[in-house]
């Protein structure tokens, strides 16, 4: 493994995620986590050579929909910026990139998306092709059923597993100030949530929210200034597989397992278990599972592999607690920078030294993000 | 027959219909319902001073919070224009016609309206410009509530003091 | 005057629409016109999957073209079943709750995506069904050519 440039993320601001803010545009919504993020670091925006956003313009009903928001993340001077048409956890990667590519020292990633503008119901279905699987009017959670289906046909698992997985994130999101849902709910009431499409009950869903989140990253060097605690990455990866969901074995998750082995393999860490803390992207409790397996993380069901010396899955309460799209995979890598850098309140790991991050774009798992952050440099 | 036909379906059709309710936010709320008395707002930059309408939450620029709210008159500068001689779809007017960016008294940018009761050729960059509103009860609290600019009569600007406002 | 703590909401409903005419290109719109004119489901056999129903013009996994067109049965397993109780108004293709399925027809190594509408609370992974095909003249060179499948047994 060549030597590669250490960068920390030194940073990290949200607004609360709410269902709908009708009071603000989502350049108002970006504006003050812009400034508080900046602040955080004890920065202005002349220190940053670099910015990236993530959003979705079908989401956001207009085309090009990321020049809204260029003057509130700093329009000037002009600095190099560029967007992904995805979660903002891929513009923070694009950023990675860019770092060990020389073009940038210091950067912005923001994310935004106001879901209740539109029907992300209706736009999701467009991530599939248009001859074989948009037509039948396929939805996100219609696919999602489809593989919560088959893995349960495969493992066993059955709607009282799928509860137990939901009941205990939202045990997590109770104790998160930062995420949507912060109210427990016990297996049973989840349970007696009727089908939205069966395996998948509403209590298994969570609400698609909206919210803006900005995080700062630096390389070595520049990252000590910004931060008490920058949260180094350690590895990176990420996979995508076919598009097809009928030709692919949905049961498993192949590009979390390879992009997780190869963020693993940059980190040289052994396994995903090294870590103290994991978050996961799965916004179905199948999803997780599926997930799990692919780490080689027990399922938790039942007592099974809740042990002293496991990483802590999904403090934050994971996406079952709040999925604001664009913004999601942004929030589980701001988990990881949070519990390692000692922001965590009062669900801090105790200890944390390092955390496995994962985020999932596209119909049942279809891409993975896999990475591996400590706090410790890993290359010296 | 051991292939599909050779004569392929050439096309597969799919409408999309999308729903989208959009949201003003509160700045453009402010600004939108205050057009239904004839008022134009912007906002103040609390760094720079810059005055942008219609009324922006931070600075372009400066990037600093614009938390102050100021009224403008309603008449400015004709800062550069553009004369239209081809239908556009969704637009019911006589051609020519001119549309213009006018610089309010007042104010650092621009906001876009016609230019009209006057010919075409007779519009210049600098001309001195007053809107002219929808009659009282037809204002809805859209921006066609001016609905144009006229020529005022007074003496053009000179380019210095709009070349920046554009 | 200051900047406004609370206002009055706007907005505007507005619901964009955008017609699509999606070419289909050779190997799609064969596999379409093989529904259409002859009632027959076609796939395609290709290196590292096997027969591949829907076919693709190129490989999912090598991005390679070509492979011999293989006819595959109407009828075949359910390997994955999602029944929808809330159905999605303009989107879905039914008021009525439906099944979506995944069903690998005998003699494709994938699965084609497909609708379920009578008896979908017996559906399970594993159970058998058989399409269902459109009347001659409703039939148009898409995928609901096929109007849906139905349990066998």
């Amino acid at each position: 493994m060549s030597k590669l440039r250490n960068v920390a993320i030194v940073g990290f601001a949200q607004a609360p995620i709410v269902d709908a803010d009708p009071h603000h545009t989502a350049p108002e919504m970006l504006y003050p986590v812009v400034k508080q993020a900046l602040a955080s670091c004890g920065i202005e925006r002349k220190d940053i050579d670099y910015q990236c956003a993530g959003s979705s313009d079908y989401i956001d009903g207009r085309a090009f929909s990321f020049s809204q928001v260029l003057e509130v993340m700093g329009a000037w001077p002009p600095v190099q910026d560029s967007h992904v048409e995805m979660d903002a956890v891929w513009a923070a990667y694009l950023v990675w990139v860019k770092m060990q590519a020389e073009e940038c020292d210091t950067a912005i990633v923001a994310g935004f998306g106001k879901c209740s503008e539109g029907s992300p119901t209706h736009v999701l279905n467009l991530q599939l092709d248009p001859f074989y699987h948009a037509s039948l009017g396929l939805d996100h959670i219609s696919t999602a059923a489809l593989q919560a289906s088959a893995y349960m046909a495969k493992s066993g698992v059955d709607d009282a597993g799928l509860a137990e997985v939901v009941a205990r994130n939202r045990a997590a999101g109770a104790a998160n100030p930062d995420t949507q849902l912060r109210k427990a709910a016990s297996a049973k009431d989840l349970q007696g949530t009727p089908f939205v499409t069966k395996p998948l009950r509403e209590g298994y869903l969570p609400p698609i929210g909206e919210t803006a989140t900005v995080m700062v990253l630096a390389v070595e060097g520049k990252a000590e200034k910004m931060c008490d605690k920058p949260v180094w990455i350690q590895g990176v990866d990420h996979r995508i597989e076919l598009q097809t969901i009928g030709s692919r074995d949905l049961t498993q998750s192949a590009s979390t397992r390879l992009a997780a082995r190869n963020a693993l393999e940059m980190a040289s860490v052994t396994s995903a278990r090294e870590a103290q803390v994991v978050e996961l992207g799965s916004a179905t409790p199948a999803e997780e599972l599926i997930l799990r397996d692919a780490l080689g993380l027990p399922s938790g069901l039942g007592g099974n592999g809740a042990s002293a010396d496991g990483p802590v899955v999904n403090p934050s309460g994971s996406p079952l607690c709040g999925n604001p799209l664009m913004n999601t995979g942004l929030l589980r890598l701001a988990e990881g920078f949070r519990q390692l850098s000692g922001r965590a309140g009062e669900r801090a790991v105790a200890g944390a030294k390092r955390a496995l991050v994962h985020a999932s774009a596209g119909h049942c798992l279809q891409q993975n993000i896999v990475w591996v952050l400590g706090t410790e440099r890993r290359w010296t | 027959m051991n292939e599909p036909p050779k004569d392929r379906i050439k096309y597969v059709q799919t409408d999309l219909h999308l729903p989208y309710h959009y949201y003003a936010g509160d700045y453009k709320a402010l600004y939108l319902n205050a057009l239904k008395d004839k008022k134009i707002l912007g906002s103040k930059c609390s760094k720079t001073g810059k005055v942008f309408v219609p009324p922006v939450m931070s600075s372009p620029d400066a990037h600093a919070p614009c938390t102050e709210i100021v009224e403008l008159p309603d008449k400015g500068i004709v800062t550069t224009f553009c004369v239209v001689n081809v239908p556009v779809f969704g637009r019911d007017l006589e051609l020519p016609y001119v549309v213009a960016s006018v610089a309010l008294d007042g104010a650092d940018i621009s906001i876009y309206g016609l230019v009209q009761e006057c010919k075409a050729p007779e519009v210049e960059m600098g001309m001195r410009v007053q809107a002219v509103w929808k009659p009282d009860g037809e204002r809805l609290g859209e921006h066609t509530d001016i609905k144009y600019f006229k020529p005022t009569g007074e003496t053009k600007a000179p380019l210095e003091s709009f070349i920046h406002r554009l | 005057m200051k900047a406004p703590t609370s206002v009055e909401p706007m907005s505007q409903r507005m619901t964009v629409t955008f017609p699509y005419k999606h070419s289909t290109g050779e190997v799609t719109g064969r596999f379409l016109a093989g529904l259409k004119e002859q009632k027959k489901i076609w796939g395609r056999r290709i290196a590292g999957q096997g027969v591949v129903v829907p076919p693709n013009a190129y490989s999912e996994i090598d991005a390679k073209t070509g492979g011999e067109w293989v006819e595959v049965a109407d009828q075949g397993t359910v390997t994955a079943v999602g029944v929808v109780a809330q159905p999605v108004k303009d989107l879905h293709p039914s008021t009525e709750p439906f099944a979506y399925v995944l069903v690998k027809l005998d003699g494709a190594d994938t699965a084609l995506a497909h609708l379920v509408l009578d008896r979908i609370d017996d559906i399970r992974v594993g159970s058998r069904v058989k399409a269902v095909w459109a009347p001659d003249e409703e039939r148009k060179g898409t995928i609901r050519d096929i109007a849906c499948f139905q349990l066998v047994g």
